[in-house]
Formats: structure tokens, C-alpha cells, sequence
């Protein structure tokens, strides 16, 4: 299976008739593996911040989550595991495997609730890879 | 069949189906008493066993709060076994992992409901004064949260939890009162009475000091028929809440506390927060506490100066005692219907911990 078509196939595709915004299915160095068409093009330092917040839970929440410019407010994730974003009815979960990170951005109508269960079931999917 | 929502305090434990703008239908004590199986025994009253389920806000004797829920929903709620609804607990703030996930895995597995959602004290809070950011001061029996919420998401780093409580004050009363009587025989339900009837928060400090060297005495009886006088021990259990030296504590008052933890938070977000700041929990309805908060805050030597916030004005009376029920029987009626919630499908297919994912 290639890694668009769990960008396609899985993260982009519908729950209970709502659909994430975009996808993407990054490495720990920030190298694209796959994303969807309309995934905002993020930096660097974006998913060092990232990363260094799995580590240090916490860090990220006095100035915020950045992706692709746009900040989102930490809310509460899963240590080390999961990282949550929001911002204004959407939001963002950003879910670390072992060698990948999976991040799925959400807007309304879908509830974080629905973009949690697509973004960390693929992550525990991977993670039980191995990937 | 309504939602029915939950909020399981230290002492009081709150609940009844989710109707909007009316007090819980059920506000029961949380404690328990233990009969012995043995009903042969001519001293079974003294082989009672007195047993909290909550203690410190968190859930703690699981087999005991099985029955407590099994005695509110099918007696006190009227649910039927086969025809079990929906449930909204409200967490305190910190609520460990586990204890969320054993909860949720009780409600599916042992009392087999249709649907589960759990949200903080401290958001709910807010929503039952009409607000989705702003600060909470929750006072209960045997904790008191300082949280900070924006858009309806606590923001953990600026929240704090404190092991102090209605408890605390009571046990503070019973020494100030053995002290001066001590060989009146006083029971812990007796002086948590007293405190409910009597205790009270100086205006200021210095007005607290003038107390400390006079006061005026009330006369009480006890059940037992003896008759003692309440004098600056009610203000003391009142003062301890912002001097907690009182109480042997080396911490700061509650309103430093509170902006402690407002300053935390990215200045951008102070004037939301400051604005509109609660303050709920059995505890902090002592006559005169509210005052003394204000008075305490508009003193604040920095620029971050709270402002408590009044209920609206079609919200019940004595709203602070059961806001986060409110809040609950509020955001049960947008959850539900909205399938926000943790359907038993969700958990057969992905357990207990679906209950981080879907509810927070």
C-alpha cells in the first residue's frame, strides 16, 4: 500500500458523513511521505516545535501550535503520543508513530471527536507496523 | 428519555436528567454507610462502616460508587434495566487517565448505557453562566480547582488543583471548638453543620483582626442538648481560605493563587480570562466569601485584576452550588443529538481509552 493511498483511502475518507480538511503523513525530520491536495505547506521549525513537544510535553502550549502559518491553541493532548490543536471550530491532531508523524486538519462540520478517531486509529495502525 | 448528568462530588453528589435551567433533581450525600450482613447482632449500629466513594473530587472506591450510581439511576432516575440512556459526567480537573477510562468501561459494562460523555468541571462551569472562556475558583468539599478555559478547552499548564477543602475548614472548625470546649463530645457530621450554619469570611484583613480580639458570640445546640457559643472560630474557617497559614499551609491565598495562574497564560488572553471569572463549589457559597474575593482582587497590586461574574438572572438560586451539573444538563442537550458522544459501537470497537479521543 503506498503512503498516498492512506492519505486517499483512509485519512480523506468519510466519517459519519464529514471528512478531514487535509492529511499529510510526515517523517520525524519533517520530509513529506505523502499529503493530501490541499495540505498547507509547513516549515521546518514548525515540526521541530512539534517533536520537541512529544518530548516535553507542555512546551508548545504558552505560544502556541504553529502549522503552515497558522496557530492553533494547544488543547489537551496525550503526552508524548498525541498533540491537539484548535482553532475556532476546527483544529488539528497531530498523532506520532514511530518514524511518522500523521496530521490531520479539521474544520467545521466534523467535531474533534471524529478527527481524533480517523488520525489516531491510522497511528495506532502504524504504530503496530512498526512504522 | 433525556440525558440523565451526573456530578460526583466529595460530599453531595449531584444528579438528575439533562433539563436546562433547573437544579439537579437529585442531591444526595456521596458517603455511605456500610450495614453489616449480620442483622443477628443486637450492636450492628456500632459495626457500621462509614464509606466515601469520592474522595478528594476523584473517584476512589469503585465497588461503592457501583452502588451509589446503581441506586441513583434505577431508583432515584427511574431507568430501567434493559432500557438504560445516555450519561454526562463532569470531571474534576486532572482527572487521571485511567480513572476516565474505568469509568466509562463501569457505565458500558456493568450498567450497560447507550451513551457516554464527560467534560470538566470547569468548562461546564462557564457554559452555565452563558460563557465559553473565563476562569473557575471551585471550592467543594475536598478540593479546590483554579482553571482557566478558552473557547471551552481548560488550558492545563494555567490550571491547578489544591487538596483543599470544605473538609479541610471543617476539621479546622472541630479543633478551634475542641479548644475552647474541650470536653464537649463533638462529632464530625455535627460540626460541618455548624460550619453550614455559621461560618462566614471577614470583609478584609484588618476587619478579620478586630474579630480576632472581639466578637459577638452566637449560642447553638447541640443535638445532644448542650448549648456552646460560636464566636471568631467562624471567621477563621473563613480566613483560611485566604490566609492558608491558618490551616498550617505554606501557600498563598486564593485570589494570588488565581492570578498566579492567569499570568501564565498569554497576555492576549487576560482581559477574556479576568472578565470573567467564576466562582462555584459548595465551599465557596460561605456568606461573605464572595465579597471578600472581590475586595481581595480589586486590591491586586498588578495589572491583572479579576472581575467575578454574576449568574443570569433566569438561572435557580444558589446556582454556584451545582453549576457544573448545569453546564452538563446545557452542553447534554448539543452532545447527544449531535452523536459527539461515545456510542456503545465506539466502545465495543476501540475501548475505554476512545474516551480520550471523543470526550474533552
Amino acid at each position: 500500500m503506498s503512503w498516498q493511498s492512506y492519505i486517499d483511502d483512509h485519512l480523506m475518507a468519510d466519517i459519519e458523513g464529514n471528512h478531514l480538511a487535509s492529511a499529510a503523513i510526515v517523517g520525524h525530520d519533517g520530509s513529506v511521505w505523502a499529503q493530501s491536495a490541499n495540505f498547507p505547506q509547513f516549515k521546518p521549525d514548525e515540526i521541530t516545535g512539534i517533536m520537541n513537544d512529544f518530548e516535553n510535553p507542555g512546551s508548545l502550549a504558552p505560544t502556541g501550535l504553529y502549522l503552515g502559518g497558522t496557530k492553533y491553541m494547544v488543547i489537551q493532548g496525550e503526552p508524548g503520543a498525541v498533540i491537539r490543536g484548535k482553532k475556532g471550530p476546527g483544529g488539528v491532531t497531530l498523532k506520532k508513530t514511530n518514524q511518522a508523524l500523521i496530521i490531520g486538519i479539521y474544520d467545521e462540520p466534523m467535531t474533534p471527536g471524529q478527527c481524533n478517531m480517523v488520525v489516531e486509529k491510522i497511528g495506532d495502525y502504524l504504530v503496530d507496523q512498526g512504522l | 428519555m433525556e440525558a440523565v448528568v451526573v456530578d460526583a462530588g466529595s460530599k453531595l453528589l449531584k444528579a438528575g436528567f439533562a433539563v436546562p435551567d433547573h437544579p439537579p433533581s437529585m442531591i444526595i450525600p456521596t458517603q455511605m454507610k456500610c450495614l453489616p450482613a449480620d442483622e443477628t447482632s443486637t450492636e450492628a449500629s456500632l459495626h457500621e462502616i462509614i464509606i466515601d466513594p469520592v474522595v478528594r473530587g476523584f473517584i476512589s472506591d469503585w465497588d461503592a460508587m457501583e452502588d451509589l450510581l446503581d441506586h441513583v439511576l434505577y431508583n432515584g432516575l427511574g431507568w430501567e434495566i434493559g432500557n438504560e440512556g445516555q450519561i454526562l459526567f463532569a470531571d474534576p480537573l486532572s482527572t487521571p487517565k485511567a480513572a476516565r477510562e474505568q469509568l466509562v468501561q463501569l457505565m458500558f459494562e456493568r450498567f450497560n448505557i447507550s451513551g457516554f460523555y464527560a467534560s470538566d468541571q470547569a468548562v461546564l462551569s462557564l457554559y452555565a453562566i452563558g460563557r465559553i472562556s473565563g476562569c473557575t475558583v471551585d471550592i467543594g468539599h475536598g478540593k479546590m480547582d483554579i482553571a482557566t478555559v478558552i473557547e471551552g478547552a481548560v488550558q492545563q499548564i494555567s490550571s491547578r488543583r489544591f487538596e483543599l477543602g470544605g473538609l479541610d475548614l471543617t476539621n479546622l472548625l472541630a479543633q478551634e471548638l475542641g479548644k475552647s470546649y474541650p470536653l464537649v463530645n463533638l462529632s464530625i457530621s455535627d460540626v460541618e453543620k455548624i460550619k453550614e450554619q455559621y461560618a462566614c469570611c471577614a470583609e478584609d484583613d484588618a476587619a478579620y483582626e478586630k474579630l480576632q480580639l472581639s466578637c459577638p458570640e452566637e449560642q447553638h445546640t447541640l443535638p445532644d442538648g448542650q448549648v456552646i457559643k460560636i464566636g471568631r472560630a467562624r471567621y477563621t474557617v473563613g480566613e483560611a481560605l485566604f490566609q492558608p497559614s491558618i490551616l498550617g499551609l505554606q501557600a498563598h491565598g486564593v485570589v494570588e493563587q488565581l492570578v498566579h495562574c492567569i499570568s501564565t497564560v498569554s497576555s492576549e488572553n487576560h482581559r477574556q480570562l479576568l472578565e470573567n471569572t467564576v466562582l462555584c463549589g459548595g465551599t465557596a457559597s460561605m456568606s461573605g466569601f464572595e465579597d471578600r474575593f472581590q475586595k481581595e482582587a480589586s486590591l491586586c497590586s498588578s495589572a491583572i485584576r479579576p472581575c467575578v461574574v454574576k449568574p443570569p438572572e433566569y438561572m435557580p438560586e444558589n446556582l454556584s452550588k451545582f453549576s457544573a451539573w448545569v453546564g452538563g444538563a446545557i452542553i447534554a442537550k448539543v452532545v447527544f443529538p449531535q452523536n459527539q458522544h461515545v456510542t456503545k459501537a465506539d466502545y465495543d470497537e476501540t475501548g475505554p481509552s476512545i474516551v480520550h479521543r471523543k470526550c474533552y
